[in-house]
């Protein structure tokens, strides 16, 4: 049975004729509070073939226009195609804005003298062009030339609405550049690709190689390996290959995670392969080499100092962590899994069979895990030449430690 | 605070005010206005009147009349404390730090010699080396106008960084007036000098805010309080954005403070002008990005710092169609 929709009086019976063709649907769920309908919300129920997308939308709000000439309610209906807009998928679409700022009857808030430019003339009206703009604002859509006129022709210079549009223009070029590391708008489907991504960005080496241990398996795969396996792609820079291969077997490598990585809305989980700090007796002093080069020198070391008194140094000691040697985004975050990325880390790291690797897996997402010399415990001594042995001591932490 | 609240409620036994509420209320008001709920507790000097110092959901007023009503100088629960001492020991050291104040006058500005207050190119401001660290701080999130935020301050592993963790929800909450919700922040506590007077840093040798955090790859908001005994200043602030990279290696941020745009009431404004440093009171993180769920963030420390390099003194010019009035 349709809702019964509150009609006003002088709506004309053919905004409604698209009721009666309706499929009724099934009774909605009952939440908590009940919602009462909007005046116009049957108007976006699609017929149950057609898909809600942006044709439908644009669909609808061309027929609000052409049913109802003098724009009876164009209010709460501009409000309720606001709400709507996520669930057809175009909020982020310039042109549906401008065709939504269409449904306003033009010429006809504009103030004509000054008493009506003094007070708000027409606040409603205001108020729905200034949340339309808002809504832009919000999703990051750039309103262009179409919408200034739109504007100008509905509420006139001097109105809130084309005040907000003035400002939208000054602000949102001066921010949407400042992020030094920006992630696009659509971010990839893909998991792979969204690893890789993600993977890029953590690592600021530029010359860091990303490999892909093992590709998820398309759904219709029928064979004999598991169809659940999950992506692994691992990422490792030269410098990173070079410390592993100088790295001390006697003290263990160790598998830290998960830990999360936001992506704009996304949320993906990386794990890392690090080592403890070495203590500071068995730090290696760098030896600066001698110079072989008489054209030009092998080490630069540019200061921002411009004589001895100036010193940008903090005066305090950073927090030192041990280094990182790999870093890797899974698709499940057991031991096997990872189990498999050391095993690929291996063919380019054989250095890495000789090491013990102890897994330190979080129960839980929390925060970066590191090592508290209290609570480390004993890995096993090393194993046999030409074997790989690895420590599993897996600690769950409870909750966010 | 333990003082004060003895003083006021002797005005009350002396005065008999009948309208109570209202006379301490505004007094009280002025005082605890910049406190806000936070999962923290300040350590009081006398542990027996941490209770009625805490702030409670239910607002100062009702608080205030539930502990007035009962008899001040009831014994404590703890017998080796009593009120007296604390509030004598209170007064000792306020007097003690009003005589550090004004020695410190004579060495030179905040008790250090001049000469090196004026080559100073970079100075630690906040740093997480232990738990009285983490009071300097205080974290609130949108629990307080009815959202789902949570949000927590610990230290992190070994003492050496604050971690700032918890979870953020967009859901509105259904007072009839909120259409958006979910921000945490975590806000610096003003510095207080001798009997709880406000004072204030004074960066204006420096141009840049550092920051060495390691975060989820959130954008958070840096906000930058100034002096706040005027109450249309309590809402102004100046504010810019902090992009995290996420990842397992620290980051050093690096904001020059010419950047930072003003705001009042949460609202940019269309009148835009330098942040002055010479009187800031307090710092904050905020997280509003609209994206529900948890985050986390790291600090090892918060400096300031000269940056020769940079040399422009702000960088947003004021538009002669929004404010007219500006280019008369």
């Amino acid at each position: 049975v349709p809702p019964q929709t509150p009609r006003s009086l002088h709506c004309s019976a053919a905004a409604h004729n698209s009721e009666s063709s309706l499929v009724p649907g099934p009774p909605e769920p009952r939440r908590k509070p009940i919602k009462a309908l909007s005046p116009y919300e049957d108007l976006f129920r699609q017929a149950p073939g057609v898909e809600r997308d942006k044709a439908s939308f644009v669909r609808t709000v061309q027929n609000f226009g052409q049913h109802n000439v003098h724009k009876r309610g164009h209010v709460d209906f501009i409000y309720l195609a606001l709400r709507k807009m996520r669930e057809f998928g175009v909020e982020r679409d310039l042109a549906v804005y401008n065709l939504l700022l269409d449904v306003f009857p033009k010429e006809v808030f504009r103030p004509r003298n000054v008493f009506q430019r003094i007070f708000v003339h027409y606040p409603r009206q205001q108020e729905c062009g200034i949340t339309v703009l808002e809504q832009m604002e919000n999703n990051g859509v750039m309103p262009n030339k179409e919408t200034e006129f739109l504007l100008i022709q509905i509420f006139g210079r001097k109105s809130y609405p084309m005040l907000k549009f003035l400002r939208m223009k000054l602000w949102l070029p001066r921010f949407k550049n400042i992020s030094p590391f920006p992630v696009p708008r659509d971010l990839p489907q893909d998991p792979v690709d969204l690893a890789k991504l993600g993977l890029r960005r953590m690592e600021p080496d530029l010359s860091a190689k990303v490999t892909v241990y093992q590709m998820p398996l398309s759904k219709d795969w029928t064979g004999a390996l598991d169809p659940t396996q999950p992506h692994i792609v691992g990422i490792q820079s030269p410098d990173q290959q070079a410390a592993l291969a100088r790295h001390n077997p006697a003290r263990p490598v160790f598998v830290e995670g998960p830990f999360s990585l936001w992506l704009r809305n996304k949320c993906v989980y990386y794990h890392i392969l690090r080592a403890d700090l070495l203590p500071p007796e068995e730090r290696e002093v760098e030896e600066t080499p001698e110079e072989w080069n008489l054209y030009y020198p092998m080490q630069l070391d540019l200061e921002y100092a411009r004589g001895g008194w100036d010193d940008y140094e903090f005066d305090i000691d950073e927090v030192e962590e041990g280094p990182v040697f790999a870093m890797c985004m899974a698709g499940a975050h057991d031991q096997a899994t990872l189990a498999k990325w050391i095993q690929g880390l291996q063919e380019t790291n054989p250095a890495l069979a000789q090491i013990p690797v102890v897994f330190r897996l979080a129960g839980s997402t929390g925060e970066l895990l590191t090592s508290s010399p209290g609570l480390e415990e004993p890995a096993r001594p090393p194993p046999p030449e030409g074997q790989e042995e690895e420590d599993t001591v897996q600690r769950q932490q409870q909750g966010q430690s | 605070m333990a003082l004060i609240y003895k003083l006021l409620n002797g005005t009350y036994i002396l005065s008999k005010c009948p309208k109570r509420s209202t006379a301490l209320h505004p007094f009280l008001g002025i005082h605890f206005a910049d406190y806000c709920s936070s999962s923290l507790q300040k350590p009081e000097a006398a542990p027996g009147k941490a209770s009625s110092q805490r702030k409670t959901e239910g607002g100062l007023q009702g608080h205030h009349q539930k502990e007035v009503a009962v008899d001040i100088t009831s014994p404590e629960e703890k017998p080796e404390v009593s009120f007296d001492k604390a509030i004598r020991d209170e007064i000792k050291d306020h007097f003690r730090r009003l005589k550090d104040e004004i020695v410190n006058h004579w060495i030179g500005p905040e008790g250090r010699p001049l000469h090196e207050v004026l080559l100073e190119q970079a100075k630690v401001v906040w740093q997480f080396r232990g738990k009285e660290d983490l009071d300097k701080w205080v974290v609130t999130s949108d629990k307080t106008i009815g959202g789902r935020s949570e949000v927590f301050l610990k230290m992190g592993k070994n003492n050496q960084s604050a971690l700032l963790y918890g979870t953020l929800s967009s859901e509105a909450p259904q007072d009839g007036e909120s259409s958006r919700s979910g921000y945490c922040a975590m806000i610096s506590r003003i510095p207080r000098g001798a009997f709880e007077r406000k004072m204030s840093y004074d960066w204006s040798h420096f141009n840049t805010l550092y920051l060495r955090v390691r975060g989820d790859g959130r954008p958070w908001m840096v906000n930058i309080r100034e002096d706040t005994d005027i109450i249309q200043r309590k809402n102004q602030m100046y504010s810019y954005f902090m992009f995290t990279r996420g990842g397992p290696y620290w980051q050093e941020i690096k904001i020059p403070f010419s950047k930072f745009f003003f705001s009042n009431q949460g609202r940019i404004r269309d009148v835009q002008s330098q942040l002055l440093l010479d009187k800031i009171s307090s710092i904050g993180f905020t997280l509003a990005d609209k994206v529900d769920g948890p985050f986390f963030l790291e600090i090892d420390f918060i400096g300031v710092f000269t940056d020769p390099a940079h040399t422009e003194e702000f960088a947003y010019e004021n538009s002669p169609e929004i404010s007219p009035r500006l280019f008369k």
